[in-house]
Order: structure tokens, then C-alpha cells, then sequence
């Protein structure tokens, strides 16, 4: 290989600073080898560095101009502070008054070791608790240990009290109460709970997963002044005839919704298994049963409403067909007779206004077995009710439907189902016919859910005539609420007790519905076992129990509900409830 | 020229970091003042719902009977004070004469009986077959001072006897 020389620009230069002679060294063999390698690695270290800071830029433009990436910083003192949800969203009524209610309920703990003087600590914690023990309390303070529970679930004003004692060592665990500021006025309908706020019964445990984690609260169709003025005037019947219970729900008629539900004796969901003061000796049980929803009754005459309608409904009678009600009926070991006994030929209006049992059995027969069956499986009498409570219980009725069945279902025998479930299709039957499935839960205003056409609208118009007729004339008088054109009927059943009817325990029940010439509200009211006073001349039907409470109701609540009282003798009224076919004939007292 | 190089690039890193971390520490203190606001809110919300529970348990219907017993003793409202329309409405009674009133003469009195009937005649609707003057008269004429109603059922009565 000739080396090449360079021209040299400057021959003036010295020697040793000229440059040598030289070229482009192209080592071979393995100085070659390890030059290219190191080469090779440069490139992929730069590589590998432009990789990562590339990364890292489009990482920054992907959180600045893209968005993403978390605001959320990972150091727990600067992440946001959310409210905590609440366990289970608060109840109201459909006035929005609160029912249920969770609650931060503070519990006091003391750390005994910062305790500086025990004694004079015990002494300021029992005056404001006087309800825990002096010696108890000082013993937890001086015990030693760095955590000793004071006292459990705070009221706010307790909680203030303690500050204010300004004693160091004592602090608040912060935890959940559900409360309910009602107590035993809505306990059958909202229920209760136990620990971790879990629903034990009532709406609390057939909503409860509504509830839980909802943040708005849930309304109720519930009125709190209806449900309180119901209760009110059963617990006076109850008190009155000394029976063992009492029951009775108001409903609206066209949408379904019950405005008020309640079951006596009732409990305080506040303290749920607590012995109630002013009656100890009723049984926890007893007065946990919802008698609306769990209880299965025969109802006894005011079943015969359904008889009637049946009837008329099917056409096998008109109002102003006729049956013998001359003889009481033998069928089997069985006899059918009357308790307001006519002892003649009654046409329809005067079996409901008389309340004659044979009149009604011969009714149910002439109609058929399978009409009769039909009938009250469309109206939802023999299938378990749907609503918003936990506890609901399927109707007891015959698997063969015979000819003696038939007979004392008529006239509400036989056939055991919820009140409920009765007052459903009582509505039914004078809406204009149309079966809604009841609720406890608001509905928007103005609007009725879609119902079932369950008999004619005609068949349903004759029917608030009939109930009229009760009230004007027959059992009922009793419900009279003089211009709020109340109907209903009266019924009072034998308690069965083992195998065979009880003959002094009785079941009275009243289902009244006002204005009836216009169907707005149904009230049905019941007493289980009430016991004849002076005042009621030693009867304790539901003509004299539960009648007159209807009245009283409904003149308390008319008012409450916007319901006009009109002149119940004005024409106009009396042209929508007359009754032709007793046009004119003298209406004899029952 | 290399040197204001880095000088610039130096200036530059630690403005740029002074301005993070200024920026970063300003963050920080902003968000612990949210989140102290927040802290407040929910406290505040917390003692919304706790006096929410409270007023619901003071006005509970049983309390308020229980009061409205002892101090006003209100009863519910019964049918006939419903009304609905104005013609329902009775006239306010002529003002009852007291028993111990001086016997006055006859022609005396028309200012004191009058007026009342003249002010109740502003609400009622125009009703000409009953003029004033005939009231008028017929109170004059019958002066009745032994008759005091001693209920407002009665005086409602009296007066509706007397149109």
C-alpha cells in the first residue's frame, strides 16, 4: 500500500509539527472486531436512553394535553376527603317527615393512662349520665389499660355534654345508628334493624337494597297524620272492647297506594326486643305480627262483597233477583243461618244490607263453583300478596273446591287470607273495577299504575250503591260520617280455635270506602277477640266496634285529605246511589 | 460562548425546578384547604342530618297532641266548619242587647242594632228580596233583650230565625 501524503499548506512549518505522514488506520482481524462491537453498543445505549426519555415526553404530553393520568395523589394526606355514604339512605313519608334515619352516633371510650384524676372524672361523667354506676365507672378509669368503652351510641346533646366536662382522656368513636324518631307508630310498616344497620323486618329488609348506598331518601306512600290518627282510634277500640289486637289500613283507591298500615300491639324499632312498659305481658311475638300483611283471617261477612259482585258480574244475578233466605241451610254436618235473621225471601241489596248468610250461599251456589273460584283468583284472593314488607303470607283455601265450600265462602268461611290482599280487591270492586297491586311506595303525583280490568265498570257502579245501602240503612250505621257519603259493610266471623269455630271469639272488621258515589280512599279496620262493653249493650260485632271507628277516622281524615263534605240528601247525591229495585218499598231495620 | 451557553441552561434548570416545586407546594397547600373545607361541610351535613332526625322526633304527631292538649286544646275540624261556599257563610248577629241595659225608648237606638247587619250585608251576595230595612225594622221592632245566646250555635240560630 503507497502512503499517501498530504499537501502540505505550510512548508514553513517546524518539523515535528507537520503532520506525519499518516491515513486512515483499517485495523484487521480482531482490533476490527472489537471496534465494531463497541460501536454497536454506543448505538444501542443511545438507543435505549432516547427510548426512555421519548417515553418519558410523550408520557408529559399525555397527562398535559391529553388528560390522562389520575388527580388522585397517592400520599394519603393529600387525597380528597369524600363524604362518607351513609350505610342506608333515610326514609320519609310521603310528606317527606323522616321515618328512618341513620345517624352518626358517637360512643365515648376513655384512655384510662391520661386520666390525671379519676375521681373527680367519674364524678362529672355520672352527672351526666346518671344512668351508669359511680363504682363501675371509676373502676374502668383506674383499671390501667389504654381503652375502656364509657358508654355506646351518643345523642348529640350527650355528646356536648362531655366536651363541655373538658376532661382530658376521653374521645369519640364515631359510628352508625339507624333511628327511628316515630317509634311503634310506623314500626309494623318500616321495620327495624339489627347490627351493621342489616333490615330485620319491614321495608328496612324487603328495600334494603335500595336502601343501602342511595344517598336520596326514600318515600314512603305513608302519611304520618293518617297513620297516626288510624292508630289512635284502634287503639281505642282495642282498649275499649279489651281485644287482643287490632288492625287497619287506609288505601287509596284508584292508585293503590296505602296511606297508612298498622298492626296492634306494636313495637319501638328503636329498641326492638324491649318489654313495652304499659302492657309487659303481651309477648315480644305478638306484637312483632303484622296482622295486615302476615296475618291470614277468615273475614267472615264482609266477604260477601265479593259474593255480590260475583254475581252481578257473571250475570247469574241482577240486583233485583231474590233468594230464600226463610230456612236455615243443612249441607253435611254443617248449618248455614242468619245472625240478623229475616226469615224470608231477600232480594240482593237486602242480603248485603242484612248481612244474611244463607241469602249469600245460595247466591255463591246458584253462580257455580268454578265462577266462584275464578272470581277471586282474578282478584288476586288466592295467590300471596306483593308489597313492600318482608313478612306477607299466601291465602289458606280448600284444594277441592265442593259444594259446602262454596257455601261458606260466600260469606267469608272457609277461606283465610290476608287483609291486605282483601282490601286490593276491595278497592277493586268500587274503582270501577280495576285491580291495582297495593303499595308502599309514593307514586308520582297524578299517576295510577296499570291495572287489571277485573270486573265491569256497570258491575262496580252497583256495588257503591249496594255498600251505600249498609251504611244507610243495613249493619253499617254505625260508619255513617254524615257528609262524607261513606259505604262499606260489616263483618264478623267466628275464630276458629283448634279444629272447631270459637263462639265467643270473634274477628269484627269494617271495609269503608268515602266519598262512595266517587271512590277516593278505602279504610278497612279489624279487632281480633273484642270483648262486649255497657256502652256497645253486650254486642261486639263489628256494627258496634269497629263501625263507629271508621266514622270517627274518616271524619278526621276528610279533612286531612281534601275531601269536600257535601248535603248527603241533595239529589245529585242521592240520584248516584239510589237503588232502583228498593224504589219506593219501605226499608225495614235490621 | 460555551460558558453563557451553560450559564443559560443552568439559569434555566433552576428557574424551571424552583417554579415546580414552588408550584407543587402551592398545590399541597391548596388541596389540605379543600380538604379542611370539606371536612367542614360534611360535619355540617352530619349535624343537618342529626337536628333533621331531632326535629322529626320533637314533631312527632304523639307529641304534638300531647302539646297541643295542654295548651290549645284544638279539636279536629268537624263538618259543619267546613263551608264551601259564601252563601254558607251565616251573617254576623246583630249585637246582642245586655240584659242590664237601660230601658231606652224605641226610636233611640237605630245607630247601635243597625250597623252590624249593615257590615254583614257587605259579604253577602246581593240578595234583594230581604232589604236592610226590614231587618232593620224588625230588630228595632222587637228588641228581645231577655234572649242572649250563650253559645254560637245558639246565636247562629237566633239570626238565621230572624232572616
Amino acid at each position: 500500500m503507497i502512503p499517501t501524503q498530504r499537501f502540505d499548506d505550510n512548508p514553513c512549518r517546524p518539523r515535528h509539527f507537520k503532520p506525519p505522514p499518516c491515513t486512515a488506520i483499517t485495523p484487521d482481524g480482531p482490533a476490527k472486531q472489537a471496534l465494531e462491537a463497541c460501536r454497536t453498543r454506543l448505538r444501542v445505549t443511545a438507543g435505549l436512553f432516547a427510548l426512555v426519555f421519548a417515553a418519558v415526553a410523550l408520557r408529559i404530553v399525555e397527562i398535559g394535553a391529553v388528560g390522562g393520568g389520575t388527580t388522585e395523589s397517592q400520599i394519603a394526606r393529600f387525597r380528597m376527603v369524600t363524604e362518607p355514604v351513609p350505610s342506608h339512605a333515610d326514609i320519609v313519608d310521603r310528606n317527606g317527615n323522616v321515618l328512618a334515619a341513620t345517624l352518626d352516633s358517637p360512643s365515648l371510650y376513655a384512655n384510662p393512662k391520661q386520666i390525671t384524676d379519676a375521681a373527680q372524672a367519674t364524678d362529672k361523667l355520672v352527672r351526666v349520665f346518671p344512668t351508669l354506676g359511680a363504682a363501675e365507672v371509676h373502676a374502668k378509669l383506674t383499671s390501667g389499660k389504654s381503652f375502656v368503652w364509657i358508654r355506646r351510641h351518643l345523642t348529640p346533646a350527650e355528646q356536648f355534654d362531655v366536651n363541655q366536662l373538658g376532661i382530658p382522656g376521653l374521645d369519640f368513636e364515631h359510628e352508625e345508628r339507624r333511628v327511628y324518631p316515630d317509634g311503634g307508630l310506623t314500626s309494623h310498616v318500616v321495620g327495624y334493624t339489627g347490627i351493621d344497620n342489616a333490615g330485620f323486618a319491614g321495608v328496612e329488609r324487603a328495600l334494603g337494597d335500595v336502601l343501602r348506598g342511595r344517598r336520596e331518601p326514600l318515600q314512603l306512600s305513608l302519611d304520618l297524620r293518617l297513620q297516626y290518627i288510624l292508630r289512635e282510634e284502634l287503639q281505642r277500640v282495642v282498649d275499649d272492647f279489651t281485644a287482643k289486637g287490632g288492625a287497619g289500613l287506609i288505601m287509596d283507591v284508584n292508585t293503590g297506594e296505602i296511606l297508612a298500615m298498622e298492626s296492634l300491639p306494636d313495637f319501638d324499632p328503636n329498641h326492638p326486643t324491649a318489654v313495652d312498659p304499659g302492657h309487659p305481658a303481651i309477648p315480644l311475638a305478638d306484637r312483632m305480627f303484622n296482622r295486615i300483611t302476615l296475618g291470614v283471617y277468615e273475614l267472615g261477612s264482609i266477604f260477601k262483597i265479593f259474593t255480590v259482585a260475583m254475581a252481578l258480574d257473571s250475570g247469574t244475578a241482577t240486583v233485583t233477583s231474590t233468594y230464600d233466605a226463610s230456612h236455615p241451610i243443612r249441607i253435611g254436618r254443617f248449618t248455614i243461618s242468619d245472625y240478623h235473621g229475616k226469615h224470608r225471601v231477600l232480594s240482593v241489596p237486602e242480603i248485603l244490607m242484612y248481612s244474611s248468610n244463607i241469602g249469600a250461599a245460595r247466591m255463591a251456589v246458584a253462580a257455580g263453583a268454578q265462577t266462584q273460584r275464578e272470581f277471586l283468583a282474578r282478584l288476586g284472593l288466592l295467590k300471596t300478596p306483593k308489597i313492600e314488607v318482608s313478612e306477607v303470607a299466601a291465602p289458606h283455601y280448600p284444594a277441592k273446591w265442593r259444594e259446602v265450600n262454596v257455601m261458606t265462602i260466600a260469606f267469608g268461611h272457609g277461606i283465610s287470607v290476608t287483609p291486605l290482599s282483601f282490601a286490593s280487591a276491595a278497592a277493586a270492586l268500587v274503582n270501577g273495577g280495576i285491580l291495582r297491586q297495593a303499595t308502599l311506595v309514593k307514586l308520582p303525583a297524578g299517576y295510577a299504575p296499570q291495572g287489571q280490568q277485573v270486573i265491569s265498570a256497570k258491575t262496580s257502579e252497583q256495588m257503591r250503591r249496594l255498600l251505600r245501602l249498609v251504611v244507610e240503612h243495613g249493619t253499617g250505621t254505625m260508619a255513617a260520617a254524615p257528609g262524607y257519603v261513606v259505604g262499606g259493610k260489616t263483618g264478623t266471623a267466628d275464630k276458629i280455635s283448634g279444629r272447631h269455630y270459637a263462639e265467643r271469639k270473634l274477628l269484627s272488621s269494617f271495609v269503608g270506602v268515602f266519598p262512595i258515589n266517587n271512590p277516593k280512599y278505602l279504610i278497612l279496620t279489624m279487632v281480633d277477640e273484642p270483648h262486649p262493653n255497657k256502652q256497645s249493650h253486650g254486642y261486639a260485632t263489628a256494627g258496634w266496634t269497629v263501625a263507629p271507628a271508621t266514622s270517627r277516622i274518616i271524619e278526621r281524615i276528610a279533612p286531612l285529605l281534601g275531601v269536600q263534605p257535601v248535603d248527603e240528601s241533595s239529589p245529585e247525591v242521592q240520584r248516584t246511589l239510589m237503588v232502583e229495585s228498593l224504589q219506593g218499598k219501605r226499608i225495614e231495620a235490621y | 460562548m460555551i460558558k453563557l451557553g451553560t450559564l443559560f441552561w443552568l439559569a434555566l434548570v433552576s428557574t424551571t425546578g424552583f417554579a415546580t416545586f414552588a408550584v407543587k407546594y402551592g398545590v399541597q397547600s391548596l388541596e389540605d384547604e379543600l380538604n379542611r373545607t370539606r371536612r367542614a361541610i360534611i360535619a355540617e351535613e352530619h349535624a343537618i342530618r342529626a337536628d333533621d332526625a331531632e326535629w322529626a322526633y320533637l314533631t312527632r304527631p304523639e307529641t304534638l297532641d300531647e302539646m297541643n292538649r295542654r295548651h290549645l286544646s284544638l279539636g279536629p275540624i268537624v263538618t259543619k266548619q267546613l263551608r264551601t261556599t259564601v252563601t254558607d257563610i251565616p251573617l254576623r248577629a246583630a249585637a246582642p242587647v245586655p240584659v242590664d241595659a237601660p230601658v231606652v225608648a224605641v226610636g233611640e237606638q237605630p245607630a247601635e242594632s243597625a250597623q252590624p247587619t249593615i257590615s254583614a250585608s257587605t259579604i253577602e251576595p246581593p240578595s234583594p228580596e230581604k232589604p236592610l230595612e226590614v231587618a232593620a225594622t224588625r230588630a228595632l221592632a222587637k228588641p228581645e233583650p231577655s234572649r242572649r245566646p250563650r253559645s254560637l250555635d245558639e246565636l247562629i240560630a237566633q239570626v238565621a230565625a230572624s232572616r
